[in-house]
């Protein structure tokens, strides 16, 4: 009996023993980070700090060491990706463009800064992730309006920019005060890419060219159409962020006081941290990651789920939608989520109202339309993962003896047809005694 | 003008009744039997006017029964018409059976509509 307890008590404490990746827990654990210079490793020390202090084992590596690989025996050995690496011609080992795209189709995440003489694999990595570099190999983002008051630069290059995207599941709900500093090559987005976003994007004023060279043609990336820093969350919800600017992460921008030119404020700090530290807490499934589990649909006043609905049954629908926190399943409150009663078209579309402890519901009435229905939640949002649910359920007409009966207002018509019925008898009576 | 139609008039319904009168007598038990069920459909119509459509299908049997035992009354009158020569080789008996079962029928069907 002891030994009973005893396994018993193990197998309870089995789901902390195991540290592995499970679908279940959605936070990328190991992370391969791969730099031009291990010099990175401390000048950007502060970052990489508080992705480990939360968590995440950082593997550093050179981008051309011969022994990285991303996958071994089928199995990937990491989460994420973070290319550190802009001047990286060829990586070593197996990883190439079509590994790493492979990597973010099988649903992990990743993260790119760029630089100005970004090579042309970088480049081709963002290409495919909708995102466009200056093709000017030179040429940085510049802006003598925006720029951040510096003592030793001149050409306006360092640009001070608070042009953030508004969401609080990518930026996290404190509002970012400082501007962000950022020193490097100007992107656009692909028009035929619907899912990249600009988080953060250059003002009106601003232009990407060669700051060396005079300006002889017009410059082909000009003002709030320059994107600094872009999200991507793919279909299946990796997330990917790409940024022109690698020195943006270091320790001296995230520590070096910011002043916008023709603002009077003088930021004691840069907003670099808190902006990049959010969005890496977006990148790692650390906010806004969504999952809905328990559907549960059933007749008014009943419990269990029904193989079949009838027209015009009075049905309740209920969902739980969660969000992982980095720690664990919090309820997510939201009172835009609806459900659809669908047959080619949604027949029923309704809001679901919430307790505010990660349950969703509504009651409503089957049309009066016999078929195979679905129920379907299709939530999209900026920034949250998909989701789409649907379960299909069959809908019958009435039964034949489902009918009412003896309607008050059909007694004439009963009576008629009996009263047809005596006198076919009476009829038939008379005819026959009448020869 | 208008007189002479009103008299031409009474003189058609008056041929008509007389030569009515010489019918033998089981047809005009069939006719009347046929005016029972015509009006006991107009009445339902009338009052389906008036209460609404609602119980569909009743209205439709309550109807129907009537139409139905009408029409096959009306059959039957033709075929035990000693006149009408066309059926002149079919027996009475036979055309009368033929009636109690499609009647039969009929009702089956009205039954299981009436709701």
């Amino acid at each position: 009996m002891p030994k009973l307890a005893l396994f018993l008590i193990l197998i309870h404490f089995l789901p902390f023993l195991c540290t592995s990746f499970s679908p279940e827990n959605p936070s990328s654990r190991r992370v391969l980070v791969l730099l031009d210079d291990l010099a990175l490793k401390s000048s950007h020390s502060v970052y990489f700090k508080s992705l480990q202090s939360r968590g995440f084992e950082l593997d550093f590596k050179l981008a051309d060491d011969p022994k990285i690989g991303l996958q071994r025996y089928g199995q990937y050995l990491y989460d994420g990706l973070i290319l550190f690496c802009p001047t990286t011609e060829r990586f070593g080992g197996s990883i190439d463009l079509a590994a790493i795209l492979d990597f973010v189709d099988s649903g992990h995440d990743l993260i790119i800064a760029a630089d100005n003489n970004a090579s042309d694999l970088i480049r081709e990595i963002a290409t495919e992730c909708g995102v466009d570099f200056d093709e000017d190999p030179a040429a940085m983002v510049i802006d003598h309006t925006s720029y951040a008051v510096s003592e030793t630069e001149g050409d306006h290059t360092l640009i001070a920019s608070d042009d953030f995207i508004k969401s609080n599941v990518l930026l996290g709900s404190e509002k970012i005060e400082a501007p962000v500093l950022f020193q490097g090559i100007g992107h656009s987005l692909s028009p035929a890419n619907s899912l990249v976003l600009k988080v953060l994007s250059a003002s009106p004023s601003a232009y990407s060219a060669n700051p060396k060279s005079k300006l002889s043609s017009p410059p082909s990336l000009t003002g709030s159409a320059i994107s600094l820093v872009s999200i991507l969350q793919a279909r299946n919800n990796a997330r990917i962020l790409i940024s022109g600017s690698l020195v943006m992460f270091s320790n001296r921008f995230f520590r070096s006081g910011v002043q916008k030119a023709g603002t009077p404020t003088k930021h004691e700090k840069s907003g670099n941290e808190q902006f990049l530290t959010e969005l890496s807490k977006w990148v790692f499934h650390e906010r806004g990651h969504l999952k809905a589990v328990n559907i549960q649909h059933h007749k008014d006043g009943e419990a269990d789920e029904p193989s079949m609905y009838r027209i015009n049954d009075d049905l309740v629908y209920s969902v739980e939608i969660y969000e992982w926190s980095g720690r664990s399943w919090e309820p997510y409150v939201a009172d835009d989520v609806q459900v659809q009663f669908y047959m080619m078209s949604p027949y029923v579309l309704k809001n679901l109202s919430t307790d505010k402890k990660g349950r969703y519901f509504t009651a409503f009435k089957v049309p009066d339309v016999y078929g195979v229905f679905q129920f379907k939640v299709e939530y999209q949002r900026l920034g949250y993962t998909s989701l789409s649910l649907s379960k299909q359920i069959p809908v019958r007409p009435y039964r034949h003896n489902e009918y009412e009966r003896f309607i008050p207002a059909a007694y004439p018509y009963y009576g008629a047809a009996f009263s047809m019925m005596a006198g076919f008898f009476i009829f038939t009576a008379v005819h026959l005694y009448n020869k | 003008m208008a007189k002479s139609t009103s008299k031409d008039a009474q003189a058609l319904f008056h041929s008509l009744r007389s030569a009515y009168a010489s019918t033998p007598t089981n047809l005009k038990i069939i006719d009347l039997y046929v005016g029972f069920a015509v009006f006991t459909a107009l009445i339902q119509v009338v009052y389906m006017a008036v209460v609404g459509s609602f119980p569909f299908n009743s209205f439709l049997s309550g109807l129907l029964s009537c139409i139905g035992t009408a029409v096959l009354a009306v059959c039957l009158r033709i075929q035990v018409n000693k006149e009408n020569k066309e059926f002149k080789d079919l027996a009475p008996e036979r055309a009368f059976a033929d009636f109690v079962l499609c009647n039969l029928v009929l009702h089956l069907v009205i039954m299981n509509f009436l709701g």
